[in-house]
Protein backbone atom coordinates (compact mmCIF):
# COMPACT_ATOMS: atom_id res chain seq x y z
CA UNK A 1 0.00 0.00 0.00
CA UNK A 2 1.41 3.62 -1.16
CA UNK A 3 0.33 5.36 1.57
CA UNK A 4 -0.94 4.99 5.48
CA UNK A 5 -4.33 4.77 6.06
CA UNK A 6 -6.30 4.71 9.07
CA UNK A 7 -8.67 1.72 9.06
CA UNK A 8 -10.87 0.58 11.40
CA UNK A 9 -10.66 -2.89 11.38
CA UNK A 10 -13.69 -3.91 12.56
CA UNK A 11 -15.95 -1.86 11.02
CA UNK A 12 -13.54 -1.34 7.62
CA UNK A 13 -12.09 -4.79 6.88
CA UNK A 14 -14.55 -7.59 8.64
CA UNK A 15 -16.97 -8.87 6.66
CA UNK A 16 -16.10 -6.69 3.65
CA UNK A 17 -15.97 -7.74 0.17
CA UNK A 18 -12.70 -9.70 -1.10
CA UNK A 19 -12.12 -9.54 -4.78
CA UNK A 20 -9.26 -10.59 -6.85
CA UNK A 21 -6.63 -9.68 -9.13
CA UNK A 22 -9.33 -9.89 -12.07
CA UNK A 23 -11.82 -7.64 -10.14
CA UNK A 24 -13.95 -11.36 -9.58
CA UNK A 25 -15.80 -11.75 -6.10
CA UNK A 26 -14.68 -14.45 -4.05
CA UNK A 27 -15.89 -14.14 -0.46
CA UNK A 28 -16.19 -11.86 2.46
CA UNK A 29 -13.51 -11.72 5.40
CA UNK A 30 -15.08 -13.70 7.54
CA UNK A 31 -12.31 -13.35 10.19
CA UNK A 32 -8.58 -11.90 10.87
CA UNK A 33 -5.62 -13.53 12.48
CA UNK A 34 -3.95 -10.90 14.50
CA UNK A 35 -0.88 -11.51 16.09
CA UNK A 36 1.17 -10.03 18.92
CA UNK A 37 -1.95 -8.12 20.83
CA UNK A 38 0.09 -8.41 23.97
CA UNK A 39 2.29 -5.90 22.16
CA UNK A 40 3.03 -2.72 21.02
CA UNK A 41 2.42 -3.26 17.24
CA UNK A 42 0.28 -5.82 17.03
CA UNK A 43 -0.67 -7.17 13.37
CA UNK A 44 -3.13 -8.35 11.13
CA UNK A 45 -1.39 -11.65 9.92
CA UNK A 46 -4.59 -13.83 7.89
CA UNK A 47 -7.60 -13.41 6.71
CA UNK A 48 -10.23 -16.09 7.16
CA UNK A 49 -12.72 -16.78 4.68
CA UNK A 50 -15.86 -19.20 4.96
CA UNK A 51 -16.31 -22.53 6.49
CA UNK A 52 -14.48 -22.80 10.37
CA UNK A 53 -14.11 -19.38 10.31
CA UNK A 54 -17.63 -18.49 10.95
CA UNK A 55 -17.41 -20.46 14.50
CA UNK A 56 -16.24 -17.42 15.58
CA UNK A 57 -19.30 -15.36 14.65
CA UNK A 58 -22.04 -16.19 17.08
CA UNK A 59 -23.99 -18.73 17.77
CA UNK A 60 -25.35 -18.72 13.85
CA UNK A 61 -22.61 -18.97 12.75
CA UNK A 62 -20.85 -21.66 14.83
CA UNK A 63 -24.33 -23.66 13.37
CA UNK A 64 -23.36 -22.66 10.23
CA UNK A 65 -19.71 -23.69 10.27
CA UNK A 66 -20.76 -27.22 10.96
CA UNK A 67 -21.94 -28.03 8.07
CA UNK A 68 -18.94 -25.97 5.98
CA UNK A 69 -15.54 -27.69 5.22
CA UNK A 70 -12.28 -25.54 6.52
CA UNK A 71 -11.59 -21.99 6.59
CA UNK A 72 -9.17 -20.88 3.52
CA UNK A 73 -6.20 -18.34 4.41
CA UNK A 74 -4.80 -16.06 2.88
CA UNK A 75 -1.90 -14.29 3.81
CA UNK A 76 -2.56 -10.00 4.45
CA UNK A 77 0.78 -10.15 1.92
CA UNK A 78 -1.33 -10.90 -0.54
CA UNK A 79 -3.99 -7.81 -0.39
CA UNK A 80 -3.46 -5.07 -2.61
CA UNK A 81 -5.44 -2.83 -0.92
CA UNK A 82 -8.20 -1.64 1.08
CA UNK A 83 -11.03 0.45 0.26
CA UNK A 84 -15.13 -0.58 0.34
CA UNK A 85 -13.65 -3.83 -0.84
CA UNK A 86 -10.68 -5.64 0.27
CA UNK A 87 -8.65 -6.25 -2.86
CA UNK A 88 -6.23 -9.19 -3.81
CA UNK A 89 -2.92 -9.28 -5.55
CA UNK A 90 -3.89 -12.89 -7.50
CA UNK A 91 -6.24 -14.36 -9.10
CA UNK A 92 -8.94 -16.37 -6.91
CA UNK A 93 -7.90 -19.93 -7.98
CA UNK A 94 -4.39 -19.39 -6.97
CA UNK A 95 -5.40 -18.80 -3.66
CA UNK A 96 -8.03 -21.45 -3.36
CA UNK A 97 -10.30 -18.94 -3.03
CA UNK A 98 -14.08 -19.25 -4.96
CA UNK A 99 -13.85 -23.10 -5.39
CA UNK A 100 -17.88 -22.99 -4.89
CA UNK A 101 -18.11 -22.06 -8.06
CA UNK A 102 -16.19 -24.33 -10.00
CA UNK A 103 -17.62 -27.19 -7.80
CA UNK A 104 -21.26 -26.00 -9.30
CA UNK A 105 -20.34 -25.02 -13.19
CA UNK A 106 -20.73 -28.57 -14.43
CA UNK A 107 -24.05 -28.91 -13.48
CA UNK A 108 -25.39 -25.64 -14.24
CA UNK A 109 -23.49 -25.43 -17.61
CA UNK A 110 -25.71 -28.64 -18.76
CA UNK A 111 -28.24 -26.15 -19.63
CA UNK A 112 -28.16 -24.61 -23.08
CA UNK A 113 -27.29 -21.16 -23.13
CA UNK A 114 -25.10 -21.10 -19.65
CA UNK B 1 -31.15 12.93 -20.75
CA UNK B 2 -30.10 11.20 -23.40
CA UNK B 3 -31.92 7.86 -25.44
CA UNK B 4 -29.86 6.17 -22.81
CA UNK B 5 -31.16 7.28 -20.05
CA UNK B 6 -34.55 7.74 -21.16
CA UNK B 7 -34.52 3.48 -21.75
CA UNK B 8 -33.04 3.13 -18.68
CA UNK B 9 -35.91 4.47 -16.88
CA UNK B 10 -37.69 1.22 -18.03
CA UNK B 11 -35.91 -0.17 -14.93
CA UNK B 12 -37.72 2.12 -13.03
CA UNK B 13 -41.00 1.14 -14.44
CA UNK B 14 -40.46 -2.33 -13.96
CA UNK B 15 -39.53 -1.98 -10.40
CA UNK B 16 -42.55 0.28 -10.12
CA UNK B 17 -45.50 -2.34 -11.91
CA UNK B 18 -43.73 -5.22 -10.90
CA UNK B 19 -42.40 -3.99 -7.90
CA UNK B 20 -44.41 -1.70 -6.69
CA UNK B 21 -47.81 -3.28 -7.93
CA UNK B 22 -47.15 -6.93 -6.98
CA UNK B 23 -49.54 -9.11 -5.73
CA UNK B 24 -49.31 -7.59 -1.98
CA UNK B 25 -50.69 -4.14 -3.29
CA UNK B 26 -53.32 -5.77 -5.22
CA UNK B 27 -54.87 -7.90 -2.27
CA UNK B 28 -54.10 -4.93 0.36
CA UNK B 29 -55.42 -1.68 -2.06
CA UNK B 30 -58.25 -3.91 -2.59
CA UNK B 31 -59.41 -4.71 0.43
CA UNK B 32 -58.62 -1.96 2.25
CA UNK B 33 -61.15 -0.07 -0.57
CA UNK B 34 -63.52 -2.93 0.33
CA UNK B 35 -63.66 -2.45 3.59
CA UNK B 36 -62.75 1.41 4.08
CA UNK B 37 -64.01 2.80 1.18
CA UNK B 38 -61.24 5.90 0.28
CA UNK B 39 -60.61 6.44 3.71
CA UNK B 40 -56.87 4.83 3.61
CA UNK B 41 -55.49 6.91 0.45
CA UNK B 42 -53.32 8.60 2.48
CA UNK B 43 -51.49 5.55 4.02
CA UNK B 44 -50.41 5.14 0.14
CA UNK B 45 -48.98 8.31 -0.12
CA UNK B 46 -46.61 7.61 2.91
CA UNK B 47 -45.88 4.43 1.34
CA UNK B 48 -45.05 5.69 -1.70
CA UNK B 49 -42.67 8.45 -0.16
CA UNK B 50 -41.34 5.99 1.91
CA UNK B 51 -40.07 3.89 -0.72
CA UNK B 52 -39.25 6.68 -2.69
CA UNK B 53 -37.00 8.01 -0.24
CA UNK B 54 -35.29 5.00 0.74
CA UNK B 55 -34.59 3.58 -3.32
CA UNK B 56 -32.87 6.73 -3.97
CA UNK B 57 -30.51 6.46 -0.74
CA UNK B 58 -29.84 2.80 -2.13
CA UNK B 59 -29.92 4.14 -5.42
CA UNK B 60 -26.88 6.53 -4.62
CA UNK B 61 -25.12 4.04 -2.92
CA UNK B 62 -25.10 1.93 -5.60
CA UNK B 63 -24.02 4.45 -7.75
CA UNK B 64 -21.16 6.21 -5.91
CA UNK B 65 -20.00 3.14 -3.42
CA UNK B 66 -20.85 0.37 -5.60
CA UNK B 67 -22.19 -1.63 -2.94
CA UNK B 68 -25.66 -3.41 -2.92
CA UNK B 69 -27.50 -3.23 -0.41
CA UNK B 70 -26.98 -6.60 1.14
CA UNK B 71 -22.86 -6.03 1.44
CA UNK B 72 -24.00 -3.02 3.69
CA UNK B 73 -26.02 -5.14 5.93
CA UNK B 74 -23.48 -7.24 6.31
CA UNK B 75 -20.59 -4.51 7.11
CA UNK B 76 -22.50 -2.49 9.14
CA UNK B 77 -24.71 -5.16 11.13
CA UNK B 78 -21.94 -8.00 11.55
CA UNK B 79 -22.12 -11.88 10.42
CA UNK B 80 -24.83 -12.56 13.02
CA UNK B 81 -27.24 -9.80 12.70
CA UNK B 82 -26.53 -9.74 8.79
CA UNK B 83 -27.02 -13.79 9.18
CA UNK B 84 -30.26 -13.44 10.74
CA UNK B 85 -31.31 -10.78 8.24
CA UNK B 86 -30.47 -12.61 5.64
CA UNK B 87 -32.72 -15.47 7.23
CA UNK B 88 -35.57 -13.58 7.86
CA UNK B 89 -35.90 -11.88 3.87
CA UNK B 90 -35.11 -15.41 2.63
CA UNK B 91 -38.36 -16.30 4.44
CA UNK B 92 -40.34 -13.73 3.42
CA UNK B 93 -38.68 -13.84 -0.20
CA UNK B 94 -39.71 -17.31 -0.54
CA UNK B 95 -43.35 -16.05 0.85
CA UNK B 96 -43.85 -13.12 -1.15
CA UNK B 97 -42.37 -15.37 -4.57
CA UNK B 98 -45.07 -18.08 -3.90
CA UNK B 99 -47.70 -15.82 -3.76
CA UNK B 100 -46.76 -13.90 -6.88
CA UNK B 101 -46.76 -17.68 -8.93
CA UNK B 102 -49.78 -18.50 -7.10
CA UNK B 103 -50.66 -15.02 -8.32
CA UNK B 104 -49.79 -16.00 -12.23
CA UNK B 105 -51.21 -19.51 -12.09
CA UNK B 106 -54.74 -17.58 -10.90
CA UNK B 107 -54.55 -15.38 -13.87
CA UNK B 108 -53.61 -17.99 -16.23
CA UNK B 109 -56.68 -20.05 -15.20
CA UNK B 110 -59.05 -17.44 -15.59
CA UNK B 111 -57.72 -16.36 -19.18
CA UNK B 112 -57.70 -20.20 -20.33
CA UNK B 113 -60.19 -21.98 -18.11
CA UNK B 114 -57.36 -24.45 -17.53
CA UNK B 115 -57.38 -26.01 -14.02
CA UNK B 116 -54.72 -24.45 -11.38
CA UNK B 117 -52.99 -27.30 -10.68
CA UNK B 118 -51.96 -27.97 -13.94
CA UNK B 119 -51.23 -24.09 -14.73
CA UNK B 120 -48.26 -23.74 -11.61
CA UNK B 121 -46.11 -25.92 -12.93
CA UNK B 122 -46.44 -23.80 -16.48
CA UNK B 123 -46.58 -20.70 -14.40
CA UNK B 124 -42.96 -21.60 -12.72
CA UNK B 125 -41.43 -22.68 -16.12
CA UNK B 126 -42.12 -20.04 -17.95
CA UNK B 127 -41.02 -17.70 -15.75
CA UNK B 128 -37.68 -19.50 -15.03
CA UNK B 129 -37.43 -19.88 -18.70
CA UNK B 130 -37.39 -16.36 -19.45
CA UNK B 131 -35.12 -15.44 -16.58
CA UNK B 132 -32.36 -18.05 -17.95
CA UNK B 133 -33.19 -16.83 -21.36
CA UNK B 134 -33.85 -13.04 -21.58
CA UNK B 135 -31.23 -10.17 -20.55
CA UNK B 136 -32.50 -7.81 -18.15
CA UNK B 137 -33.33 -5.21 -20.20
CA UNK B 138 -35.87 -7.51 -22.00
CA UNK B 139 -37.13 -8.84 -18.56
CA UNK B 140 -38.08 -5.35 -17.85
CA UNK B 141 -39.16 -4.37 -21.11
CA UNK B 142 -41.69 -7.49 -21.56
CA UNK B 143 -43.00 -7.45 -18.22
CA UNK B 144 -42.80 -3.93 -17.50
CA UNK B 145 -44.98 -2.78 -20.34
CA UNK B 146 -47.30 -5.13 -20.45
CA UNK B 147 -47.98 -4.37 -16.81
CA UNK B 148 -49.23 -1.38 -17.82
CA UNK B 149 -51.83 -2.67 -18.77
CA UNK B 150 -53.26 -1.92 -15.20
CA UNK B 151 -53.86 1.49 -16.07
CA UNK B 152 -57.10 -0.34 -17.30
CA UNK B 153 -58.10 0.75 -13.70
CA UNK B 154 -57.13 4.08 -13.40
CA UNK B 155 -59.35 4.78 -16.55
CA UNK B 156 -62.21 2.71 -14.73
CA UNK B 157 -61.52 4.36 -11.68
CA UNK B 158 -62.61 7.83 -13.26
CA UNK B 159 -65.29 5.89 -15.38
CA UNK B 160 -66.90 4.08 -11.96
CA UNK B 161 -67.66 7.87 -11.40
CA UNK B 162 -66.63 7.95 -7.36
CA UNK B 163 -67.70 10.43 -5.44
CA UNK B 164 -64.30 12.97 -5.97
CA UNK B 165 -64.76 14.99 -2.87
CA UNK B 166 -64.96 11.67 -0.69
CA UNK B 167 -62.02 10.15 -2.53
CA UNK B 168 -60.30 13.94 -1.88
CA UNK B 169 -61.23 13.79 1.55
CA UNK B 170 -59.71 10.19 1.76
CA UNK B 171 -55.71 11.46 1.01
CA UNK B 172 -56.07 13.51 4.57
CA UNK B 173 -55.72 11.28 7.65
CA UNK B 174 -58.16 11.03 10.23
CA UNK B 175 -60.83 9.33 12.22
CA UNK B 176 -62.08 6.71 9.82
CA UNK B 177 -66.05 5.75 9.70
CA UNK B 178 -67.31 1.71 10.15
CA UNK B 179 -65.41 -1.04 10.75
CA UNK B 180 -63.02 -1.62 14.23
CA UNK B 181 -60.46 0.51 15.15
CA UNK B 182 -57.80 -2.63 15.11
CA UNK B 183 -59.01 -3.64 11.57
CA UNK B 184 -58.48 -0.08 10.45
CA UNK B 185 -54.53 -0.26 12.02
CA UNK B 186 -54.50 -3.38 10.52
CA UNK B 187 -54.91 -1.86 6.94
CA UNK B 188 -52.40 1.06 7.48
CA UNK B 189 -49.92 -1.56 8.38
CA UNK B 190 -50.68 -3.46 5.38
CA UNK B 191 -50.99 -0.95 3.26
CA UNK B 192 -47.15 0.63 4.59
CA UNK B 193 -45.71 -3.13 4.29
CA UNK B 194 -46.92 -3.55 0.56
CA UNK B 195 -45.61 -0.07 -0.39
CA UNK B 196 -42.34 -0.45 1.17
CA UNK B 197 -41.56 -4.58 0.79
CA UNK B 198 -38.12 -5.37 1.30
CA UNK B 199 -37.48 -6.96 -1.91
CA UNK B 200 -37.35 -3.81 -4.12
CA UNK B 201 -34.96 -1.83 -2.70
CA UNK B 202 -32.50 -5.33 -2.80
CA UNK B 203 -33.63 -5.49 -6.46
CA UNK B 204 -33.20 -1.84 -7.17
CA UNK B 205 -29.94 -1.22 -5.76
CA UNK B 206 -28.75 -4.78 -7.43
CA UNK B 207 -29.61 -3.98 -10.82
CA UNK B 208 -28.28 -0.39 -10.45
CA UNK B 209 -24.84 -2.41 -9.54
CA UNK B 210 -24.83 -4.87 -12.18
CA UNK B 211 -26.00 -1.90 -14.93
CA UNK B 212 -22.25 0.00 -13.55
CA UNK B 213 -24.39 3.04 -12.08
CA UNK B 214 -21.49 5.88 -11.35
CA UNK B 215 -21.88 9.32 -10.72
CA UNK B 216 -23.60 10.57 -14.37
CA UNK B 217 -26.65 8.08 -12.83
CA UNK B 218 -27.24 10.08 -9.70
CA UNK B 219 -29.68 12.32 -11.55
CA UNK B 220 -31.35 9.28 -13.22
CA UNK B 221 -31.81 7.50 -9.85
CA UNK B 222 -33.73 10.10 -8.90
CA UNK B 223 -36.04 10.31 -11.69
CA UNK B 224 -36.49 6.70 -11.61
CA UNK B 225 -37.42 6.36 -7.61
CA UNK B 226 -39.75 9.26 -8.38
CA UNK B 227 -41.36 8.72 -11.80
CA UNK B 228 -41.38 4.58 -11.22
CA UNK B 229 -42.73 4.18 -7.43
CA UNK B 230 -45.15 7.30 -7.80
CA UNK B 231 -47.00 5.21 -11.05
CA UNK B 232 -46.71 2.54 -8.75
CA UNK B 233 -48.95 4.55 -6.02
CA UNK B 234 -50.57 6.13 -8.80
CA UNK B 235 -52.23 2.57 -9.79
CA UNK B 236 -52.49 1.81 -6.07
CA UNK B 237 -54.81 4.71 -5.55
CA UNK B 238 -57.03 3.33 -8.53
CA UNK B 239 -57.33 0.02 -7.24
CA UNK B 240 -58.23 1.23 -3.84
CA UNK B 241 -60.94 3.78 -5.64
CA UNK B 242 -62.43 1.05 -7.53
CA UNK B 243 -62.99 -1.39 -5.11
CA UNK B 244 -64.30 1.55 -2.85
CA UNK B 245 -66.88 2.57 -5.40
CA UNK B 246 -67.95 -1.05 -6.55
CA UNK B 247 -66.90 -3.31 -4.00
CA UNK B 248 -67.60 -1.48 -0.36
CA UNK B 249 -71.50 -0.57 -1.32
CA UNK B 250 -72.25 -4.32 -2.73
CA UNK B 251 -70.23 -5.51 0.50
CA UNK B 252 -68.06 -8.07 -1.55
CA UNK B 253 -65.18 -9.13 0.40
CA UNK B 254 -62.38 -9.61 -2.12
CA UNK B 255 -60.79 -12.62 -0.97
CA UNK B 256 -59.74 -13.91 -4.35
CA UNK B 257 -57.26 -12.32 -6.49
CA UNK B 258 -59.54 -12.14 -9.96
CA UNK B 259 -62.08 -9.80 -7.94
CA UNK B 260 -60.39 -6.42 -8.66
CA UNK B 261 -60.29 -7.32 -12.71
CA UNK B 262 -64.11 -7.43 -12.22
CA UNK B 263 -64.25 -3.47 -11.66
CA UNK B 264 -62.22 -3.13 -15.01
CA UNK B 265 -65.40 -5.65 -16.25
CA UNK B 266 -68.07 -3.34 -14.95
CA UNK B 267 -66.38 -0.08 -16.24
CA UNK B 268 -65.15 -1.74 -19.76
CA UNK B 269 -66.78 -5.13 -20.34
CA UNK B 270 -64.87 -8.14 -21.73
CA UNK B 271 -62.08 -5.58 -23.07
CA UNK B 272 -61.76 -4.43 -19.56
CA UNK B 273 -61.41 -7.68 -18.16
CA UNK B 274 -58.73 -9.13 -20.69
CA UNK B 275 -56.40 -5.54 -19.58
CA UNK B 276 -56.77 -5.90 -16.14
CA UNK B 277 -55.90 -10.08 -15.93
CA UNK B 278 -53.07 -9.30 -18.47
CA UNK B 279 -52.18 -5.99 -16.17
CA UNK B 280 -51.98 -8.76 -13.39
CA UNK B 281 -50.34 -11.61 -14.75
CA UNK B 282 -47.43 -9.80 -15.73
CA UNK B 283 -47.04 -7.19 -12.93
CA UNK B 284 -47.45 -10.69 -10.63
CA UNK B 285 -45.16 -12.57 -12.89
CA UNK B 286 -42.50 -9.75 -13.22
CA UNK B 287 -42.50 -9.51 -9.01
CA UNK B 288 -41.79 -13.10 -8.94
CA UNK B 289 -38.79 -12.64 -11.39
CA UNK B 290 -37.82 -10.07 -9.12
CA UNK B 291 -38.33 -11.66 -5.57
CA UNK B 292 -36.65 -14.40 -6.76
CA UNK B 293 -33.57 -12.77 -8.04
CA UNK B 294 -33.38 -10.77 -4.74
CA UNK B 295 -33.38 -14.09 -2.85
CA UNK B 296 -30.58 -15.23 -4.92
CA UNK B 297 -29.12 -11.32 -4.85
CA UNK B 298 -29.18 -11.12 -0.64
CA UNK B 299 -27.62 -14.81 -0.51
CA UNK B 300 -24.35 -14.14 -2.64
CA UNK B 301 -23.85 -10.98 -1.29
CA UNK B 302 -24.01 -12.14 2.11
CA UNK B 303 -21.13 -15.08 1.05
CA UNK B 304 -19.50 -12.85 -1.40
CA UNK B 305 -19.75 -14.69 -4.23
CA UNK B 306 -19.98 -13.94 -7.74
CA UNK B 307 -23.10 -12.83 -8.79
CA UNK B 308 -25.30 -11.21 -11.50
CA UNK B 309 -27.69 -11.98 -14.33
CA UNK B 310 -25.25 -10.46 -16.43
CA UNK B 311 -22.50 -13.04 -15.53
CA UNK B 312 -22.55 -16.34 -17.65
CA UNK B 313 -24.62 -18.65 -15.79
CA UNK B 314 -22.49 -21.49 -15.47
CA UNK B 315 -19.11 -18.68 -14.24
CA UNK B 316 -21.33 -17.51 -11.17
CA UNK B 317 -22.85 -21.27 -10.59
CA UNK B 318 -23.65 -20.30 -6.92
CA UNK B 319 -26.12 -17.40 -7.79
CA UNK B 320 -27.59 -19.43 -10.58
CA UNK B 321 -28.49 -21.73 -8.36
CA UNK B 322 -29.69 -19.86 -6.13
CA UNK B 323 -32.37 -18.35 -8.02
CA UNK B 324 -33.37 -21.68 -9.67
CA UNK B 325 -33.61 -23.72 -5.86
CA UNK B 326 -36.11 -20.52 -4.70
CA UNK B 327 -37.77 -21.01 -7.90
CA UNK B 328 -38.14 -24.65 -7.20
CA UNK B 329 -39.14 -24.08 -3.67
CA UNK B 330 -41.84 -21.34 -4.43
CA UNK B 331 -43.46 -24.03 -7.21
CA UNK B 332 -43.64 -26.37 -3.91
CA UNK B 333 -45.25 -23.80 -1.26
CA UNK B 334 -47.54 -23.24 -4.36
CA UNK B 335 -48.58 -26.84 -4.99
CA UNK B 336 -49.38 -27.19 -1.28
CA UNK B 337 -52.80 -25.71 -2.77
CA UNK B 338 -52.49 -23.26 0.33
CA UNK B 339 -54.67 -19.81 -1.02
CA UNK B 340 -52.24 -17.41 -2.48
CA UNK B 341 -54.37 -14.48 -1.00
CA UNK B 342 -54.14 -15.55 2.24
CA UNK B 343 -50.00 -15.63 2.01
CA UNK B 344 -49.67 -12.57 0.52
CA UNK B 345 -51.53 -11.17 3.66
CA UNK B 346 -48.44 -13.38 6.03
CA UNK B 347 -45.95 -12.40 3.60
CA UNK B 348 -46.21 -8.74 3.54
CA UNK B 349 -46.64 -8.83 7.28
CA UNK B 350 -43.82 -10.71 7.89
CA UNK B 351 -41.85 -8.47 5.83
CA UNK B 352 -42.81 -5.48 7.59
CA UNK B 353 -40.83 -7.26 11.00
CA UNK B 354 -38.36 -7.53 8.28
CA UNK B 355 -38.14 -3.82 7.35
CA UNK B 356 -35.66 -2.08 9.82
CA UNK B 357 -32.99 -4.34 9.65
CA UNK B 358 -32.65 -3.61 5.82
CA UNK B 359 -33.38 0.08 5.85
CA UNK B 360 -31.01 1.02 9.23
CA UNK B 361 -27.97 0.02 7.27
CA UNK B 362 -29.32 2.02 4.01
CA UNK B 363 -29.56 4.88 6.09
CA UNK B 364 -25.94 4.66 7.85
CA UNK B 365 -23.69 3.72 4.57
CA UNK B 366 -26.09 6.98 2.85
CA UNK B 367 -24.25 9.36 5.80
CA UNK B 368 -20.74 8.10 6.07
CA UNK B 369 -18.70 10.01 3.76
CA UNK B 370 -15.96 7.09 3.88
CA UNK B 371 -18.34 5.47 1.63
CA UNK B 372 -20.10 8.14 0.25
CA UNK B 373 -17.83 11.35 -0.07
CA UNK B 374 -19.68 14.44 -0.75
CA UNK B 375 -22.90 12.68 -2.18
CA UNK B 376 -23.98 11.23 1.66
CA UNK B 377 -27.26 12.29 2.21
CA UNK B 378 -28.61 16.09 2.38
CA UNK B 379 -31.07 17.30 5.22
CA UNK B 380 -34.12 16.59 2.99
CA UNK B 381 -32.84 12.83 3.00
CA UNK B 382 -31.92 12.79 6.53
CA UNK B 383 -34.70 14.04 8.28
CA UNK B 384 -36.78 11.88 5.96
CA UNK B 385 -35.05 8.64 6.60
CA UNK B 386 -34.86 8.87 10.01
CA UNK B 387 -38.75 9.56 10.16
CA UNK B 388 -39.05 6.79 8.35
CA UNK B 389 -37.21 4.48 10.06
CA UNK B 390 -39.14 5.62 13.13
CA UNK B 391 -42.36 4.82 11.38
CA UNK B 392 -40.64 1.05 10.13
CA UNK B 393 -39.90 0.29 13.91
CA UNK B 394 -43.46 1.25 15.08
CA UNK B 395 -45.44 -0.86 12.01
CA UNK B 396 -42.77 -3.95 13.07
CA UNK B 397 -43.32 -3.75 16.61
CA UNK B 398 -47.68 -3.65 15.67
CA UNK B 399 -47.81 -5.83 12.59
CA UNK B 400 -47.90 -9.37 14.50
CA UNK B 401 -50.41 -8.59 17.29
CA UNK B 402 -52.82 -5.60 14.88
CA UNK B 403 -52.75 -9.59 12.53
CA UNK B 404 -53.43 -11.62 15.30
CA UNK B 405 -55.97 -9.39 17.05
CA UNK B 406 -57.77 -8.73 13.78
CA UNK B 407 -57.39 -12.39 12.01
CA UNK B 408 -55.88 -10.95 9.57
CA UNK B 409 -58.12 -8.23 8.81
CA UNK B 410 -61.42 -9.85 9.55
CA UNK B 411 -62.29 -8.39 12.42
Amino acid sequence: MSKPVEVDIALGILDHQLVDSDGVNCGKVDDLEVTGLDTASPEVVEILVGGNAWRSRGVLGRLLARFAGDAVHVPWSEVESVSEVVKLKRPASELRLNRGDPRWAQLVGKVPGS
Amino acid sequence: MSMKNVLAVALGILSAIGGFVDIGDLVFNTQAGATFGYQLLWVVVIGVAGIVVYSEMCGRVAAVAKRPVFDLVRERTGFSAGLATLVASQVVNLMTCAAEVGGVAICLQLLSGLPYRVLIPLAVVGLAVASWALPFEWIERVFGYLGLCLLVFAVAAIKLHPDWGRVAHGFVPGSHVGGSLSVYLYFVVGLLGAAMTPYEVYFYSSGAVEDGWGLKELGLNKVTAMIGYGLGGFLSFALMIVAGTLFLPLGIDPQFLGTPALGAEEAFGQVGLLLALVGILFAVGGAAIETCFSGAYNTAQFFGWRWGKRERPAAASRFTLAWVIIFALAFLVVMTGYDPVKLTEYSVIFSVVALPLTYLPILLIANDRTYMGSKVNGKLANVLGVLYFILILAIAVAAIPLMLITHGGQG
